[in-house]
């Protein structure tokens, strides 16, 4: 107990220094850019957490971004590198608004009806992938890369043709959900609403996937191929089980996103999100709890820059900047101490 | 409606726009062909394009020498995947990682240098881009000169890469040591080749590649520099290198038929005719999901794809 004790502490202590030096190297950028570093990170600290509307907004988008990285890390764990979340999240948003707005359902069983698809949705949209790398062995990155592109064409061939408010003065959006069926809110005023609790409960459930057998099994996989064979698993089926509740987290994400926020399908509705879950699994050591963390972390740094940008000179791109800083020095550490224990993210 | 799509003067600008816009997905695919056969997938491919698109403009707009951008834009873009090969080659990180680390940092890195050098401002700078170069005699002919040969430099150079693409793999020692790296890196180790010499160079050359359609775009086609200037072409161009199963020729296919998609979904835009051309737009994004479908099976991969490779490992 005390060495694992001893590992949790160095992991945090890594991913705290990992975001120290991105944004030590940030405050340098500000500074090049005719800046005060200092008072920029005031700026993004007062904008993420100044206010209740802010911290609220903070809270907003923490929910998505830790729902899509507990999705990436079930795949992640077992080296499938599914980076297609975009995809599965925009899929999951589509089924869900179709029961919202066409299923006729009494409002009580529209929520939960409506999660139900929204995980089917993002759950299939991965598995697909995962099916043709069992059946035909094709790359995983490839294929979740491709079907993010014709997700977000079909999405946007949906709010353009069939699926477009016919009173909406011909914006490329569907009809709003009726009031009854959104997410509450916990406060008028404020946009952080009832999904939250979906949120902890996803977040919750992961802590436990992960002592379970099944859990067990997608670790074994992400050992590599022989171990799981020696110990009997169907590997093909568990890839594509994998796949499929990797998107699942990404597909309740899109319903998140469309009872709790914007209530309506719009184009462009994901706006990156995907990538951010990249970021955040790999921060958070592919660990529900750290993935928790590092999506709040990532949520403020997004919210604090949007606010930090309205209100001084300072580029957003800051943000994009310590982002991926944060990403590569993840990948240089992990290498490094390659040659000690297991890898984690090498393959 | 049907009437206006075929007319001959319709069709030609149809066609020559789709040279035009295959044009910044063939170029990069080309160099990521010696990335790939060389083992390596570097998805950082779009966030190149972005540094060598406000590389190229900048150093055009600086200098007002529109081939000081182009070499500008190539420099970057290899100075860029300099870090994907450290990354990938040296630190034998997950390649997958290291490119999606360097598209968000490309296009921070793009973004702020952009803001830091030319400020904000109310119009953004704009330059002359490079005038369009009639090919005598051929540009004359009617229809097909005004397709083929009424292009800028950059385009025509674009398409005696693939030639040239397919010389250097082909049929030159350079070439089979990079597919030799990436088929079998053991054996070509063996044979006193450099494994991790000849990734670094395939890598390098992919940005080179990269960096120069980065330029195309801000100083052979938009002349300017946008931050969403690049909008998934490069991505796009990782596929085409699937989807051509590596192989230059199939690649120019493969650039010409993304080219087609965008220029009928602009031409049909700018006739006012509504049709649902999403699905037209995601074909190409099918077909190479197809294409990895047919390829895989016959081991067209290059056998260490993806694989770091190391002495110490069996």
């Amino acid at each position: 107990m005390p060495r694992q004790f001893k590992n949790i502490i160095n992991q945090i202590l890594m991913a705290v220094l990992t975001i120290a030096l991105a944004l030590l190297i940030g405050a340098v950028l500000i500074a090049i850019s005719g800046n005060e570093p200092i008072e920029a990170y005031k700026t993004l600290i007062a904008g993420a957490f100044g206010s209740k509307q802010r911290f609220s907004e903070t809270m907003v988008k923490t929910i998505p971004l830790m729902m899509m990285a507990l999705g990436t890390s079930i795949a992640f764990k077992a080296q499938l590198w599914n980076i297609g979340g975009d995809g599965q999240f925009i899929f999951g948003a589509i089924l869900s608004i179709i029961v919202g707005l066409y299923s006729g359902f009494p409002a009580f069983l529209v929520l939960p009806v409506s999660m139900v698809f929204a995980i089917i949705g993002g759950g299939l949209w991965a598995g697909l992938a995962g099916w043709l790398k069992v059946k035909f062995n094709a790359n995983e990155v490839i294929t979740t890369l491709m079907l993010n592109y014709v997700a977000s064409y079909f999405l946007s061939f949906l709010v353009y043709g069939p699926l477009k408010d016919p009173k909406g003065f011909d914006f490329p959006q569907t009809e709003m959900l009726s009031e009854e069926v959104q997410l509450p809110l916990f406060a008028t005023g404020i946009r952080v609403h009832a999904g939250l609790f979906i949120g902890i409960a996803a977040l919750i459930i992961m802590i436990f996937f992960w002592k379970s057998t099944f859990g067990f099994k997608i670790d074994l996989i992400g050992q590599g191929d022989p171990i799981s064979r020696y110990a009997g698993i169907n590997v093909k089926k568990t890839i594509v089980i994998t796949m499929m509740l990797s998107g699942a987290f990404a597909g309740l994400a899109g319903w998140n996103e469309v009872y709790g926020v914007q209530y309506r399908l719009l184009d462009g509705l994901v706006s990156g999100y995907g990538n951010l879950a990249v970021v955040i699994a790999l921060l958070g050591g592919l660990h529900p709890v750290g993935i928790c963390i590092s999506a709040f972390f990532f949520s403020a740094l997004l919210t604090g820059g949007a606010t930090m940008q309205r209100m001084t000179e300072i580029p957003y791109s800051i943000v994009d900047i310590i982002q991926g800083l944060v990403i590569v020095f993840i990948i240089t550490r992990t290498a490094f101490k390659w040659k000690g224990g297991r890898r984690i993210h090498a393959k | 409606m049907l009437s206006n799509i075929f007319t001959v003067s319709f069709l030609v600008s149809l066609l020559a726009s789709t040279i035009r816009l295959a044009t910044p997905i063939l170029l990069p695919a080309l160099g990521q062909i010696y990335t790939q056969r060389a083992g390596i997938l570097n998805l950082g491919v779009e966030g190149t394009m972005t540094i060598g698109a406000v590389a190229g403009f900048t150093c055009a707009y600086m200098s007002g020498n529109l081939w000081l951008g182009v070499l500008g834009g190539m420099f970057f873009g290899m100075l860029w995947c300099l870090i994907m090969a450290w990354l990938s080659v040296t630190m034998k990180a997950n390649q997958v990682i290291a490119g999606t680390a360097l598209n968000i940092l490309g296009a921070g890195t793009a973004a702020y240098a952009y803001r830091v050098v030319f400020g904000i401002q109310s119009l953004p700078p704009q330059i002359d881009p490079f005038p369009t170069l009639k090919i005598p005699l051929l540009g004359d002919i009617p229809v097909l000169g005004t397709i083929f040969f009424q292009h800028n430099i950059l385009v025509y150079l674009a398409f005696i890469l693939v030639v040239v693409t397919w010389f250097i793999l082909e049929k030159t020692i350079f070439g089979l040591k990079i597919k030799a790296v990436g088929e079998h890196p053991r054996a070509a180790d063996a044979k006193g080749i450099s494994v991790s010499g000849m990734r670094y160079s395939a890598v390098l050359i992919g940005g080179i590649y990269a960096g120069a359609a980065g330029a195309f775009m801000s100083i052979g086609y938009m002349n300017l520099f946008t931050e969403a200037i690049i909008s998934g072409r490069g991505f796009i161009a990782v596929s085409v290198v699937i989807f051509a199963r590596f192989l230059p020729v199939r690649a120019m296919w493969g650039a010409l038929l993304f080219g087609f998609a965008s220029a009928l979904q602009m031409r049909l835009q700018a006739q006012g005719i509504e049709i649902a051309n999403q699905f037209m737009l995601m074909l190409p994004y099918v077909m190479t999901i197809l294409a990895l479908i047919g390829s895989s099976k016959k081991a067209e991969f290059p056998s260490a794809y993806t694989k770091p490779y190391s002495r110490l490992e069996r």
